[in-house]
């Protein structure tokens, strides 16, 4: 057992390691994270994580109901520390995981992975009475200034495989179901035990659209089902990729290539295109319109449409904001929230999700695209427009599962180490 | 039992009525209200009951109730009773236009509901006033035994949940000592291991302690109390398999470490009583707690605090022992070591102080030998103690680098070692990374020409009126004090720079490498603040040239650095460093390192692109015609951004920016904008930013996209060689602008947004989302100009983002009930508009007993989602 897997198996028990071992990941995730660009690439399969924030035990559930590393691809959109109890256990174990399989991993940086917000909100105090003194969180908030500010997810599925996970015995009458999974179905919401809470058909043509939206009760659903709303099926970018930010949007940005100009490594800055990917919000607006946060922005559906067509994606996942369901899609599917921190600040009574996007079998899901490696000047678009008008399919079909908090007994007592010695 | 009751109200009393529905207060209509006991044919009993006959239509009745004990009737202000009826939930209220008729039926609706609980058994919610009858307590629990603890649990949840009720418990248990008779129960049930007790126990300490009350958290941390406090919360029955080991944390001042002996007495039980407090508020109940109590903990902590480092430091004797420890007839050297510790915690706390406590604490300490204490601690050879040493230097000069230095300047005229040369060695051979780093912080702040301003007040720096202040005249002994540094010391910090010229191989340790880092940040800073002294050392060691050497380290964050220097340095938009780099042919290594990355797309090549794209954005005439003269064929090279090549059609059509073509359309498009990109402040900041008035308008008229990235906080930043403020890791605000904060902070978890915004502009509530002008994907017009006239106009941004660590006084409780109130004058103004049927206002009324409930940790309350 290498030191490194040792290091996983403390964490997963939730023991921090020592000051010497965090100071060696750290510095071997720079080396990693330097190497990336500021938009990852990654293809399908991947399962997107919205906030952990320290939620350690609430992490271990997610794992438990996503399948684990290295099984799972997993793409985590910041905001790692903070708020929990147990924010360092949290990001050194996914910091961890991605050093050990750098390929499955994805850490993009969140609001939450900076100096100024984590000495306010709990990381830094937290790595101090961990560590009594602010080591640590040195090496950790060093290791932020490497995370890149987003990815790109390609080779997304258009139709749904049936769930790789077990079906318990409980929901039995749903495991016939499970094995035939019909094409035309676009998003299906499961629970955390792999039954199915919701499925919703894909639209096709204009016709059925009332068929089907009332086929799918909007707003009566189980967790989850809020998506409903407005998810009766995208229409969005048919084949398009899957751009993934923490915040969202810039009025800075208008092109995915746009964010490869800048240079992330630095504090997360007050204003500007880097402030903006983590810190902004979708809303229901026109255009752009002013953050009641204080940095970043409000942008609307046609921002995102707009934005989106510019940049054949189907759709953007971001994290950043509390829903109550888990996730949340908006703008006819062409925006979601997700979020992965069940019962937020172990008293918001929420649920989490995740975001499973599926690997495109046929192999014309996986369109080449630019990342600058060839060609990033005209960011490849010909090309693409013309795979556009062969698949006829729209967007990527998601299947979210919806998960609790991670069950009372499971966590072990909810201390935090007290100081060790006083003086005073 | 009614024989007690007066004589039940019969006259009429003229009243509205109101049902909630849908959140709304619906009108029922308007009536006379009477009570009396009316025979019920079913029960056969008289049964006392609250009637609306209507105006209009006097045979009809608008409301009939039965009074019981569960509807936990309320009067709220003088007009209105409301309460929940019990039978179907519904949330009514009954609004009075004479307050003398509503005080008749109070009177007698109160009168049965306490009979009612005095007969009524034990889970009862209390609904009396304490305040109106303080002789007259009405409640009881039973004496405390195993066999009761299941009563005064139900008992006293039930009473937990009402305001009057808190009240009434709150007061028992301390004039009833409850909690001294319920601690031997600890140990008698864990010597019967009877594990349902002590889990009820557990219970009823909690509700005890969230009873948010000073007196009973007190009474629970004194020496007497506190294990069988603790030892009862171990059984948290959340967790039943588990047991918790407070008590071993908190046992028999284990803990505890006396360098020099505190004689009073009761300094000595506050620092304990301090320690378990802390231990409440960051173990024991970290998961449990709500604001309140988290506020209240907060302030018991702060005030014991305050007193505890108020008596040490006005302590003559106390303070000559301490630092005796350091003179020469000390030999215990772990004595030592754990003064060094001492004086650390001694400092960390005084970090929350009320500025002139902590100038007095500090002068105190400096006045006994401070300095020679952090000069015996960074050499030490335990990593904790050179930790220690830092964090005391470093606190200290963040709430007064002037302090510091005038303390220097006399260790100068004193021909001693100053303590920036200390430094300065102890960065060279320092192998503890964070050690270092707080050394290479300290050396920043100490040299920064701008932070001469002496302590600034919380305000001001949350304020961002720095920019006038800042710009004070240039102190002349700091001047002096920079002179003497670039004359001396600045060689010998830059020494491994320099002695780079003669080595080829630019394979370097791990400390080497970090070395370097630092320097080079150091390096940074100084450019930006020394504009004079800085550009003449730079010139004369050629430390351009020598960095430039480091971009063909192998280490990639080496050569991340040593690009984030020169990136400064164009930067700055100094034609005396641009020329230095031409000449210097600095540039080419640059370009080399975009060939040598150019396929991929790392953070380095990024890092590049911004450098060139900075170049290219603020046309940098100079810069671009060197490139283009040099370098075409590499730049032609570069093809796969249109960066380069557009270098090359601008110097083409240009003819290399002839002097005819000065005023060429290229011109009219940016060339207002030059400005040297002077931001600086934050020491986490790389200073690649910029701000003042004037930029504005190029932000706004830029047609360019990707700039403003630096534009930071600086507002305050200012332009000229001012101000670079030394901020402390957090800025505190003082304490009084705490009060609103802390509503705002529950506020914010109760909307469900992440309410944390960075601290330089943060906005208020009141502006929330205005919507601008839709422009798609052009840069937003208003925004800049917005933020800034918000920053100006808004306080309490910084405070925004610093008050959850300091919610220390008890205003949080305070602010709650005042908004309560507030919220219930609304009821009643809009409740007597004739015919209205109250707006929207009017549905909190009712909430009030729920928001003092769970005063402001309620997020669940439905519309957490956003």
């Amino acid at each position: 057992m290498s030191d490194l897997d040792r290091a996983i198996a403390q964490l997963r028990a939730c023991r921090p390691i020592p000051e010497a071992q965090v100071r060696e990941l750290c510095h071997k995730a720079r080396e990693l994270l330097i190497e990336e660009g500021n938009v990852v690439t990654v293809t399908a399969p991947v399962t997107i994580c919205g906030d952990i924030h320290g939620q350690f035990h609430d992490l271990m559930e997610l794992f438990r109901v996503g399948g684990d590393v290295p099984d799972t691809n997993y793409l985590f959109m910041g905001d790692f520390v903070d708020r929990g109890f147990y924010s360092l256990e949290s990001f050194l174990l996914l910091l961890c995981l991605k050093v050990r399989y750098p390929d499955r991993m994805t850490l993009i940086r969140g609001n939450h992975e900076s100096r100024q917000i984590t000495t306010v909100y709990g990381f830094y105090d937290e790595c101090l009475r961990k560590y009594g003194s602010a080591n640590v969180w040195r090496y950790c908030c060093e290791v932020f200034d490497y995370l890149a500010l987003g990815a790109i997810v390609l080779g997304a599925s258009s139709t749904l495989e049936p769930s790789k996970q077990k079906v318990t015995a409980s929901s039995n009458s749903l495991t016939s179901t499970q094995e035939y999974l019909d094409p035309d179905i676009e998003i299906e919401v499961l629970s955390s035990d792999g039954g199915i809470v919701k499925r919703f058909p894909r639209q096709k043509t204009v016709k059925t659209v009332g068929g089907n939206k009332s086929s799918s009760p909007a707003k009566t659903g189980a967790p989850g089902t809020g998506a409903s709303g407005s998810s009766g099926g995208s229409v969005g970018n048919p084949g398009g990729a899957v751009l993934c930010v923490h915040g969202g949007l810039s009025p800075l940005i208008d092109t995915v290539d746009k964010i490869r100009l800048l240079d992330r490594k630095q504090e997360v800055p007050h204003e500007g295109a880097m402030c903006d990917l983590l810190w902004s919000d979708p809303d229901e607006i026109d255009g752009w319109g002013l953050s009641p946060r204080g940095a970043g922005f409000l942008f609307g559906a046609d921002i995102v449409k707009v934005f989106n067509h510019a940049n054949d994606l189907s759709l953007i996942a971001r994290a950043h904001q509390l829903v109550m369901e888990g996730f949340k899609e908006m703008f006819d599917a062409s925006i979601v929230t997700v979020w992965s921190a069940p019962n937020y600040c172990y008293r918001c009574g929420n649920v989490a999700a995740i975001l499973e996007l599926g690997e495109d079998g046929s192999g014309e899901g996986i369109i080449s695209r630019s990342n600058g490696e060839v060609n990033r000047s005209d960011g490849g678009m010909p090309g693409l427009l013309k795979e556009k008008e062969k698949v006829l399919l729209s967007g990527p079909a998601r299947r979210y599962r919806v998960f609790q908090a991670a069950p009372q007994d499971s966590r072990g007592m909810p201390a935090k180490k007290p100081v060790a010695d006083y003086f005073l | 039992m009614a024989q007690a009751v007066p004589n039940p109200p019969n006259d009429k009393k003229r009243v509205k009525v109101y049902e909630l529905r849908n959140n709304d207060w619906f009108d029922r209509g308007t009536g006379f209200c009477t009570a009396a006991f009316i025979f019920n044919e079913v029960s056969r009993q008289e049964e006392p009951r609250v009637l609306v006959q209507s105006e209009d239509q006097p045979d009809r009745m608008l409301l009939e109730t039965r009074i019981c004990k569960e509807d936990g009737f309320q009067k709220q202000q003088d007009t209105l009773i409301v309460w929940t009826e019990p039978t179907n939930g519904v949330d009514m209220a009954l609004s009075f236009q004479e307050s003398e008729g509503c005080a008749a039926i109070w009177k007698f609706v109160n009168n049965i509901q306490q009979q009612l609980l005095a007969i009524g058994g034990p889970d009862d919610a209390l609904s009396d006033d304490i305040a109106i009858d303080p002789f007259n307590s009405p409640i009881s629990l039973p004496t405390p035994t195993l066999g009761s603890l299941q009563d005064i649990e139900a008992q006293m949840r039930g009473l937990h949940n009402t305001q009057p009720g808190r009240e009434a418990l709150t007061k028992y248990v301390i004039t009833e000592d409850y909690i001294q008779k319920l601690i031997p129960l600890v140990e008698m049930a864990e010597d019967m291991e009877d594990l349902a007790s002590l889990h009820r126990l557990c219970n009823i300490m909690k509700t005890m302690i969230l009873l948010n009350d000073t007196a009973i958290i007190e009474l629970a941390v004194t020496d007497d109390l506190v294990l069988g406090v603790v030892g009862a919360l171990e059984y948290d029955p959340d967790f039943p398999s588990h047991k918790a080991n407070h008590r071993q944390w908190l046992g028999k001042e284990g803990r505890y470490k006396e360098v020099v002996r505190i004689d009073d007495e009761g300094v000595r039980k506050k620092i304990h009583a301090t320690y378990r407090l802390q231990y409440l508020k960051d173990v024991v109940l970290a998961r449990i707690l709500d604001d309140p109590t988290f506020s209240v903990l907060n302030s018991l902590i702060f005030f014991n605090q305050v007193d505890i480092v108020q008596h040490l430091q006005t302590n003559p004797a106390f303070l000559k022992e301490l630092f005796g420890i350091f003179g020469p007839q000390e030999t215990d050297q772990e004595r030592r070591k754990e003064a060094v510790l001492f004086i650390q915690q001694c400092c960390a706390i005084a970090k929350n102080l009320q500025q002139p406590a902590r100038q007095q604490l500090y002068n105190n300490f400096l006045g006994h030998g401070l300095l020679s204490v952090i000069n015996f601690a960074l050499r030490h050879a335990d990593v904790g103690v050179r930790v220690g040493a830092t964090d005391v230097l470093v606190s200290m000069i963040d709430h007064d680098p002037q302090m510091i230095r005038q303390t220097i300047f006399r260790q100068i005229n004193e021909k001693q070692t100053p303590l920036t040369d200390s430094l300065i060695d102890l960065l060279l051979v320092e192998a503890d990374l964070g050690v270092k780093a707080q050394i290479a912080d300290a050396i920043k702040v100490l040299l920064d020409p701008g932070s001469q301003n002496g302590p600034l007040d919380g305000l001001s720096r949350a304020n961002g009126d720095l920019v006038g202040r800042s710009r004070a005249q240039p102190d002349p002994q700091q001047a002096e004090f920079v002179k003497d540094f670039y004359d001396d010391s600045a060689k010998k910090l830059f020494k491994p720079l320099v002695d780079l010229k003669d080595r080829d191989n630019m394979d370097f340790s791990v400390h080497q490498v970090s070395l370097f880092i630092y320097l080079i940040e150091i390096l940074c800073f100084f450019v930006r603040q020394h504009t004079h002294h800085s550009k003449y050392f730079v010139l004369s060691e050629k430390l351009g040239q020598r960095i430039a050497q480091l971009l063909s380290s192998p280490e990639k964050y080496l050569k991340l650095t040593a690009l984030k220097f020169f990136r400064n340095l164009i930067g700055l938009q100094d034609e005396f460093y641009n020329q230095q780099m031409t000449q210097g042919k600095l540039f080419e290594p640059i370009l080399n390192l975009v060939i040598e990355t150019m396929p991929r797309d790392n953070l380095l090549n990024s890092a590049c692109l911004e450098f060139f794209d900075f170049i290219k954005r603020e046309n940098i005439k100079n810069i671009i015609s060197h490139l283009v003269e040099n370098y075409r064929d590499k730049l032609k090279e570069i093809t796969y951004v249109d960066i380069f090549s557009n270098f090359i059609i601008r110097y083409d059509q240009t003819q290399g920016f002839a002097p005819s073509m000065e005023n060429s359309f290229l011109d009219t498009e940016e060339d207002t904008t030059k400005r040297p990109e002077t931001g600086r402040g934050n020491r986490w900041e790389s200073g690649i930013k910029d701000l003042d008035a004037q930029e504005e308008e190029y932000f706004n008229t830029s047609d360019d996209e990707d700039d403003i990235l630096g534009k930071a906080s600086s507002s305050r930043a200012s332009v000229n060689g001012a101000s670079p403020l030394s901020k402390p890791l957090v800025d505190y605000p003082s304490d009084e602008e705490n009060e609103n904060m802390d509503t705002d902070l529950s506020a914010g978890i109760l909307e469900g947004a992440d309410e944390n915004t960075p601290p330089t502009s943060a906005t208020k509530d009141t502006e929330k989302s205005p919507l601008l002008p839709s422009t798609l994907l052009s840069s937003p017009p208003e925004k800049v100009s917005e933020k800034r006239r918000r920053e100006e106009e808004d306080d309490d941004e910084m405070t925004k983002l610093s008050q959850p660590k300091r919610r220390n006084s008890s205003s949080s409780v305070g602010s709650n009930t005042s908004s309560v109130l507030r919220r219930k004058k609304s009821f009643t103004n809009a409740s007597h508009t004739t015919g209205g049927s109250g707006g929207k206002a009017n549905k909190i009324a009712i909430s009030l007993s729920p928001a003092i409930k769970t005063g402001g940790e309620s997020p669940g309350s439905g519309d957490s989602g956003s």
